[in-house]
């Protein structure tokens, strides 16, 4: 197994060789590269590459799990901050209108040494509060680089600076947008779903009608609402008051809603019919009441099931919220479409970087909750 | 004491139980044997109403057990059954504490009681009560298991083959803790097998069941002895009849005055004990202990043989 991930090491050895940074005239203005050596100078690059070897030969001797998380996260750290150096290096005898980006060689490393890294805390098999506190560490740290201005040149942020309180009111949006529906889909899905679980009958139309929603592409959903929602704003007194209208919040946080259903009525059908039969029939039989053993059996038991699939819904809540910015709905879906539409590399990063970071870190977060639930599996 | 009155349940016009009337004694342990699907679970069952009888009534103390709400009636009555049903997500004690939790017993009872019947089933409580059930061993479970129907202190204990996923080794060392447990604290138990010996060894009485009725119902000496119908003969095994009698009697009752040479039979042998220490140690006449350990007369082999034959039986 190490030696497969070994493999690593040669494309990451190799990424030296591309690009590491990219230079614009403008925001807008087409990409020029710029090599590890033109970016970092020929002192810098040479710091640079001499750390970049001795890292990769660590990798390739030390087997033990801790040791190289110890020499993959300097690397990534690295990494990042030869990025941020660079960035002012090349921006301090530029025009004020040029921007510097990241290029394909750092881009390339970051991933590989991304990679390193998970492979090693994967090889430590963290318990949950151990996953925990990485999740809260990677975060600490992130905010540690951005909070430091290292990474102030980097063209990003630029884009960043020249519209932060855009960027705080959509990521309220987002958050919203993806936590909001999910939470109604928990309070509607989960009661749901333990009807269901009572009910075999019904499980098989009402699983049917959910599954084919998920079908619908999610572009389409957003317009299927519009007329409906469009109605009911229009007729239903009071409705437009709470911010109800055809276009905008409403429609997107109904389809994600929608979205939502699926997996967690299914999986509060599956977590609650998996409870063994023997644990069922003794908890009848010592007298345990129907909500009696509800709560103290069949959630506890389906819990770990159930929490699998409110991690599913969140991840793809914060992606699909994005496309909600087509309907007016914000988010950090504006500045993607908003990019796209300047073809502005830099303002989709923007959009999309936080995105990414939010469904990983809600991912691992989740991940680690579900571990620690008393009915997870041993 | 519990009374069957005519009790049938019918499961799509089939009768999984079919008229039953029995009545057993208050502090008696009945086993219920029969082959497989005759009908012991669905029996049982509707003692504490798992299963509601299609006609017919159950008795517990005179009161009908249909005028008690169903989860009130449970939470006096013991249920144990073969997988143990433990609730994986609680540890050993809190599992054990479930009924008295139910019933809202206070925090410091809760956990003395725990800690005793821990220890009257032989579970270190500091060792396996903070252990969840999948880091239990299969016995330990199952002790687990009863002591967690024991634990607000039941009447009744009704107990569905409860020793079924057992080895030999550690099923024979639970039958005789649900023995002393059973005498100790004069629990009412019905104990469903598809085990004739292990009926034979715990029951003060056996109901044979076959096809949703009982074919006999008598003292396991009696069965051995008499068996009513073929069927109960069958269940038996005709082979060893004679060995499942002796071991059911004790040397004791055989001694006479007098003294013999060689090592003392202890106290609660069996005439199968004698017979096979006679074999073994090519003596006929053996000296038997008392209580005191000390000896109180001589067991000799031809009494020990006819005692081995049934009363009414073949001379
Ligand atoms: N819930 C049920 N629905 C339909 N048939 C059942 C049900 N429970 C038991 N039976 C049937 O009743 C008969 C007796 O079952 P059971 O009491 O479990 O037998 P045993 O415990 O002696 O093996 C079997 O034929 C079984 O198939
Ligand atoms: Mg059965």
């Amino acid at each position: 197994m190490r030696g497969r991930i070994s493999i690593l090491l040669v494309p990451l050895a190799a990424s030296a060789l591309l690009p590491f940074a990219v230079f614009r005239a403008n925001r807008i203005a087409a990409g020029e590269p710029r090599s590890l050596i033109e970016t970092l100078g020929t002192a810098g690059a040479s710091a640079a590459l001499l750390a970049l070897g001795l890292a990769i030969a660590a990798l390739m001797v030390i087997r033990q799990p801790l040791w190289r998380l110890g020499v993959a996260v300097p690397l990534l750290v690295s990494l990042v901050l030869a990025m941020g150096w660079g960035a002012a290096r090349l921006g301090a005898d530029a025009p004020t209108a040029a921007r510097i980006g990241p290029g394909a060689g750092f881009w390339i490393a970051l991933t590989l040494a991304g990679l390193l890294l998970i492979d090693a805390l994967a090889r430590l098999r963290p318990g949950p509060a151990a996953r925990l506190g990485f999740a809260a560490g990677a975060v600490a740290l992130v905010w540690l680089l951005l909070g430091s201005g290292v990474l102030a040149e980097l063209s990003v942020m630029e884009e960043y600076r020249s519209r932060s309180a855009a960027f705080w009111r959509e990521g309220g949006r987002h958050l919203w947008l993806a936590f909001g529906s999910f939470g109604v889909a928990m309070a509607a899905g989960v009661p749901l779903g333990i009807a269901l679980a009572r009910a075999p009958r019904l499980r098989q139309p009402v699983l049917g009608a959910l599954t084919a929603v998920q079908t619908i592409p999610s572009i389409a959903l957003f317009g299927m609402l519009i007329l409906p929602l469009g109605w009911v704003a229009a007729n239903l007194p009071g409705a437009a008051a709470l911010g109800i209208r055809g276009i905008g919040m409403a429609p997107a946080f109904v389809a994600l809603l929608l979205y939502s259903l699926l997996p967690i009525v299914a999986n509060t059908v599956a977590g609650l019919t998996g409870v063994p039969r023997s644990v069922t029939e003794a908890a009848d039989g010592m007298g345990l009441t129907r909500r009696e053993r509800l709560w103290r059996v069949d959630i506890p038991l389906a819990a770990p099931v159930i929490v699998a699939a409110a991690r599913i819904v969140l991840v793809q809540n914060i992606g699909m919220a994005t496309v909600g910015a087509l309907i007016g709905a914000g988010g950090f879906g504006t500045f993607v479409f908003q990019g796209i539409g300047q073809t502005a590399t830099d303002l989709i990063l923007l959009g999309a970087l936080p995105t990414v970071a939010l469904a990983f870190v809600t991912s691992a977060v989740l991940d680690a909750a579900a571990g620690l639930l008393p009915g997870a599996a041993p | 004491m519990i009374e069957f009155q005519s009790v049938s349940k019918l499961y799509d016009g089939l009768a999984a139980v079919d008229d039953v009337s029995l009545t057993l004694e208050r502090g008696t342990l009945t086993a219920v044997v029969g082959t497989s699907g005759s009908g012991k679970s669905t029996l049982l069952r509707m003692v504490n109403r798992l299963v509601e009888p299609t006609s017919g009534r159950v008795l517990i103390d005179g009161a009908d057990t249909a005028s008690v709400p169903p989860a009130q009636l449970r939470r006096r009555i013991g249920y144990v059954i073969q997988d143990t049903g433990l609730f994986p997500h609680w540890s050993a004690a809190r599992n054990i504490a479930t009924v008295p939790e139910l019933l809202g017993w206070p925090k410091a009872q809760i956990r003395a009681r725990v800690r005793e019947l821990m220890e009257v089933l032989q579970l270190d409580p500091d060792a396996i009560g903070p252990r969840r059930p999948h880091e239990l061993s299969g016995g330990q479970a199952q002790r687990v298991g009863v002591a967690r129907a024991l634990a607000a202190r039941p009447a009744l204990l009704l107990m569905d083959e409860p020793f079924g996923a057992l080895d030999p080794v550690i099923r024979g060392q639970a039958q005789a803790d649900l023995r002393r447990v059973q005498r100790q604290l004069g629990t009412t138990v019905i104990l469903v097998t598809h085990d004739m010996a292990e009926a034979i060894r715990l029951g003060d009485r056996i109901a044979v069941m076959r096809e949703g009725r009982i074919e006999q119902f008598a003292a396991p000496a009696e069965i051995i002895a008499a068996p009513a119908t073929p069927f109960v003969a069958d269940l038996l095994g005709e082979g060893d009849r004679a060995f499942r009698l002796m071991s059911l009697r004790p040397a004791r009752e055989i001694a006479e005055p007098g003294a013999a040479e060689g090592p003392m039979l202890p106290a609660g042998s069996s005439l199968a004990e004698a017979l096979a220490e006679m074999i073994w140690t090519g003596r006929d006449r053996l000296p038997i202990a008392g209580p005191d350990g000390r000896a109180v007369g001589v067991v000799r082999r031809d009494a020990v043989i006819r005692a081995g034959r049934p009363e009414a039986g073949p001379e």
